[in-house]
């Protein structure tokens, strides 16, 4: 009995350890990138290297901006992700509501052939993509980013589970109460799937804040550049110091961790919803 | 209000590989203000009839019309209809006040105030003006159903159609909310269809009982009516509780023989000239038991209920049940024997299931002298 | 996702529900209730299947086609022209192409040895990075589903930080803590003894380098999903196993794992076709090198694509790349689902 109690003391002392190091480990490079970040280039190359955050952020930043224009980089990625957002959940809700609650004729065909391009890595698009992007000369554009991904297949498939649990009554209360068949989908649908239109969201806005292989072809001009390309280009650049690539790294890493942490929830849901779901 | 013509009506389900009739040839003029209860067993084409009135099924072919005016092409939207949803159908994203107020916004061009007042007063007529904030996964499912009555009773419709509402109800709760529902559709005096599985709710709800069996109405009358004169065996089996006893019995001149040793000797034998076989029904509360009546049978429990026991037993392989006196208790295994009087007795074709005889005995008391007469035009 | 949404699909539809299906289309069937709006579900799918149609159909099956053809260059040849009255529609030549037969792929298989590296290279990526972090995040998760363990919460949300990463971004951490003069790792090394490891300096060690910036940052992601799938297992199930004399391990290995083998499954083909797919990391953290040690296989197909301008030979690799992605998934379920 007694060896019992110890075996199982030491069982969660060494749980503990285990959980605190994986932490520890995941923490380390965040903490770091910060003290990066905020130290002055002079006490970068410092060794033993500096492991306390300093104050020379703005500093720091002043001097990337110098170099690149990290700015228009953030404006360039907020503008895209948010459009790409916006544009993506209207589409994928509403084909989603016409899947989940329509009969027609091909339905069945059709969906199964959008989830069947779910497997379709975006490697196999790139080229024709390319080549079709600079025959309508569209390279260097906002639309070029956009469009292509708008009509997710992972999101109609979402969205149609989703609305597939909406009562049938409800849109019948709401017919007989007497809405149009649109407002069906915007008084009643939409509302009644907030959560599920935020975890999707929230899928689509990270998916295109980091992309980098499409943009990286489409996006030459460092005008057009998302903040991906700006830090790429910027580690290219061998002259440009790291605290600067840092500073950048942490502008685009740290408001995503804001809202991480008040969003929690729906990130959790989202990246649920596309896997163990069903 | 309205009255409400059905002529013909036909529904069918499926396309042209199978199809699947849910209703057929049904005919049917619910009068204006009438509390009309449509019953059946599931499957039997009541749901689907009350869609079609609502506007939510489109008719295969016949029509529908309010007050005169031919509606069958109307949308539910455009037919001024109200209906209450088994699962009530409350809009989750809103509050209460949003959930009742929802049907204006939509429908007419009255403002906000006065949909806020409206909201107020139907919600102090159902008792439930403290929810008003409320979202409706915060109430119980007897607020619920009150705030989907609300959202019925606020745009003032034509016709109510309600559709099983009572049945995600508990047990008590259910009677309170039956009684209630009265109330509120005779203060109202709109026209109500009303749709349900259970015979006991439609006796008790119904000015008039539609009893429907496999998309085919079967019968339309007062409670008092489908209970005493059936037009078929169906609807005698399905209105009473408990059932009705049923058995085949040979008929030889004047005399019934059936299983078990079933005989019994009729007064009137007109009744079943010319037929060698009948089929025979006796409500359990008209058997009692007697030291030589016509149906012997043999006791496999005996239920208490307290003001009275119900027998459950055999005569041979036909089941059979008898309400009798709390005292009587007789033991498992033992065969008693039972009497009716002829003018209880039921007596259908053996064929067609149509009623040949159904009981003809006045009723004790001619109880529309004693009850409020409500007027029904 | 893929597999799981196909799955639930298949399941959903068997012929037990069919009729009740027959009778839900007709119940459905708007366009006889409702006569006014007769196309309307078409009309919601619409603009999904015309962006869907341009820009995800047209170019998988375009890939296809290019893979036995040569880029020449830009076309102005006008293949279509539609007149319409005045107005005149004419869809250009996408490209000017030269055919080659199955050129591309003979050339890649038997005779291209940078493709040969970056095929190595990515499969070593995967055969060393998939069984890590899969052990890694089963441990987390099933120390994090533990009764005994506070502040589960908290652990949770600082372990999955790195999903809210960019790749990119992340991949610019990595590039400085590995760094050899400045980084932290190495420093820290040096202090407990180690010695300095040439990180980026040497092919192995690259590889490496790798393996640990995408254990760290798809962790949290495994661990969330496989927390999930440890939560559906019932509780009678642990409790039943322990009246019938289970230890820690035995109820791990026969309620946990046969419980878990469908999540299991998806994080193993998930993260197979991410490491199959893997570009964003060598580009920015070890650029391929040293001297090609990591390339990968789709760095390799941005290169030929769009530094060298083979379009067409690079679309040969995409397509291999599909195969050889579809093959390893269809092993893994057919393996995973056996029993």
């Amino acid at each position: 009995m007694h060896t019992q109690d110890k075996q199982e003391a030491l069982w969660k002392f060494g749980s503990y350890i285990f959980l605190l190091v994986v932490t520890a480990l995941v923490l380390i490079p965040l903490y770091w990138m910060l003290v990066a970040a905020t130290i002055p280039q002079s006490e970068f190359f410092s060794w033993p290297p500096q492991l306390i955050p300093g104050t020379y952020f703005l500093e720091n930043f002043a001097a990337l901006q110098e170099n690149v224009d990290f700015v228009r980089s953030i404006g360039n990625s907020i503008f895209i992700a948010v459009t790409y957002t916006i544009l993506s959940l209207i589409l994928c809700s509403m084909a989603g509501f016409a899947f989940a609650k329509y009969e027609f004729r091909f339905k069945e065909p059709l969906f199964y052939f959008i989830l069947a391009t779910l497997v379709l890595p975006i490697q196999l698009l790139i080229i024709p993509l390319f080549l079709l992007m600079v025959q309508i000369g569209w390279t260097n554009s906002y639309l070029a980013v956009i469009l292509p991904w708008a009509a997710n297949p992972l999101g109609i498939f979402l969205m149609r589970q989703n609305m597939k649990a909406i009562p049938d009554s409800l849109l019948e209360s709401a017919r007989m109460d007497g809405a149009t068949e649109f407002q069906l989908y915007y008084k009643i649908a939409l509302p009644t799937m907030l959560p599920s239109l935020a975890a999707l969201a929230i899928i689509l806005f990270l998916n295109q804040w980091q992309a980098f292989l499409y943009p990286l072809v489409i996006l030459q001009d460092p005008q057009m550049f998302t903040i991906p390309l700006a830090l790429a280009d910027l580690v290219g650049q061998q002259r440009v110091a790291f605290d600067q690539i840092m500073v950048g790294t942490s502008l685009a890493v740290l408001p995503i961790f804001i809202v991480f942490l008040t969003l929690q929830q729906y990130f959790i849901k989202g990246i649920l919803s596309g896997s163990v779901k069903q | 209000m309205a009255k409400i013509d059905i002529t013909n009506l036909r529904k069918t389900f499926g396309d042209d590989g199978e199809q699947i009739v849910a209703v057929d040839d049904f005919n049917l003029n619910i009068r204006d203000g009438e509390f009309l209860v449509f019953v059946g067993p599931s499957g039997c084409g009541k749901t689907t009839t009350l869609r079609c009135i609502a506007g939510l099924e489109d008719v295969t072919s016949g029509t529908i019309e309010f007050n005169g005016t031919d509606v069958t092409d109307k949308r539910a939207r455009e037919r001024d209809v109200a209906m209450v949803f088994q699962n009530y159908a409350l809009y989750p994203h809103m509050t209460v006040r949003k959930n009742i107020g929802f049907p204006l916004r939509l429908s007419t061009k009255q403002t906000s105030e006065e949909i806020d007042s409206r909201v107020q007063n139907v919600t102090e007529l159902l008792g439930i003006e403290d929810l008003l904030e409320k979202k409706p996964k915060e109430l119980s499912g007897g607020q619920q159903q009150r705030v989907a009555l609300g959202r019925a009773i606020i745009r003032d419709p034509e016709v109510f159609l309600m559709d099983e509402p009572l049945s995600n109800l508990d047990a008590k709760l259910r009677s309170t909310m039956r009684t209630e529902l009265q109330e509120l559709q005779q203060e109202l005096g709109v026209t109500t269809a009303y749709v349900t599985h259970d015979q006991t709710e439609a006796m008790a709800m119904g000015d008039r009982i539609v009893v429907l069996n496999g998309g085919v109405l079967q019968q339309v009358g007062t409670a008092s009516e489908v209970y005493r004169s059936p037009t078929n065996e169906f609807v005698a089996g399905f209105i009473g509780s408990p059932s009705i006893n049923l058995f085949t019995a040979v008929v030889d001149g004047n005399t019934l023989t059936g299983p078990g040793g079933f005989s019994y000797t009729l007064e009137d034998e007109s009744l079943v000239a010319g037929r060698d076989h009948v089929r025979v029904g006796i409500r359990p509360e008209d058997l009692t038991l007697s030291e030589s009546g016509s149906l012997p049978c043999e006791v496999t429990v005996v239920e208490q209920m307290g003001n009275e026991n119900f027998l459950y037993g055999k005569m041979d392989d036909i089941d059979i049940t008898a309400r009798i006196e709390s005292e009587i208790r007789p033991s498992e295994g033992s065969v008693v024997e039972f009497g009716f009087a002829e003018e209880d007795l039921y007596l259908f074709d053996a064929e067609t299931t149509e009623a040949l005889k159904t009981k003809t005995g006045e009723t004790d008391i001619d109880y529309d002298q004693y009850t409020q007469t409500k007027s029904v035009s | 996702m893929v597999l799981t949404a196909i799955q639930s699909t298949l399941r959903s539809s068997t012929t037990y529900q069919q009729l009740s299906d027959r009778v839900r289309y007709a119940r459905q069937d708007l366009s006889g209730a409702v006569p006014s709006i007769p196309g309307l579900p078409y009309l919601y799918i619409s603009p999904f299947f015309i962006l869907f149609g341009i820009f995800l159909m047209f170019p998988a099956a375009y890939t296809f086609y290019l893979s036995f053809f040569d880029y020449v260059g830009v076309s102005n040849n006008i293949l279509l022209s539609i007149q319409m009255g005045p107005v005149v529609i004419s869809i250009p030549e996408i490209a000017n192409l030269e055919f080659v037969g199955l050129n591309h792929y003979e050339r890649l298989i038997f005779r291209d040895s940078l493709f040969h590296r970056s095929l190595f290279n990515t499969s070593f990526i995967f055969l060393v990075q998939v069984p890590t972090m899969v052990i890694l995040g089963l441990a987390t998760a099933l120390v994090l589903d533990a009764k005994f363990i506070r502040a589960k919460g908290l652990f949770r949300t600082l372990i999955a930080l790195p999903v809210a990463t960019g790749l990119v971004a992340y991949s610019t951490i990595f590039l400085l803590l590995f760094n050899g003069e400045v980084g932290l790792v190495n420093y820290v090394l040096e202090q407990v003894g180690v010695g300095a490891i040439p990180w980026l300096g040497d092919g192995f060690w690259a590889r490496i380098t790798l393996v640990i910036a995408v254990t760290w940052r798809w962790l949290g992601y495994n661990m969330i999903i496989l927390l999930a799938g440890l939560q559906t297992i019932p509780e009678p199930l642990y409790e039943a196993a322990e009246i019938d004399g289970a230890n820690r391990w035995q109820k791990f290995r026969y309620v946990t794992l046969p419980q878990l083998r469908p999540v299991l499954l998806f994080v193993i083909v998930s993260s197979t076709i991410g490491t199959f797919q893997i570009f964003a990391e060598p580009y920015v953290i070890t650029g391929g090198g040293p001297s090609n040690a990591t390339i990968t296989i789709v760095q390799y197909i941005y290169n030929q694509a769009f530094l060298q301008l083979n379009l067409g030979y690079a679309s040969a690799v995409s397509v291999i790349l599909v195969v050889l992605v579809s093959i390893m998934s269809i092993i893994q379920i057919r393996y995973g689902s056996e029993e």
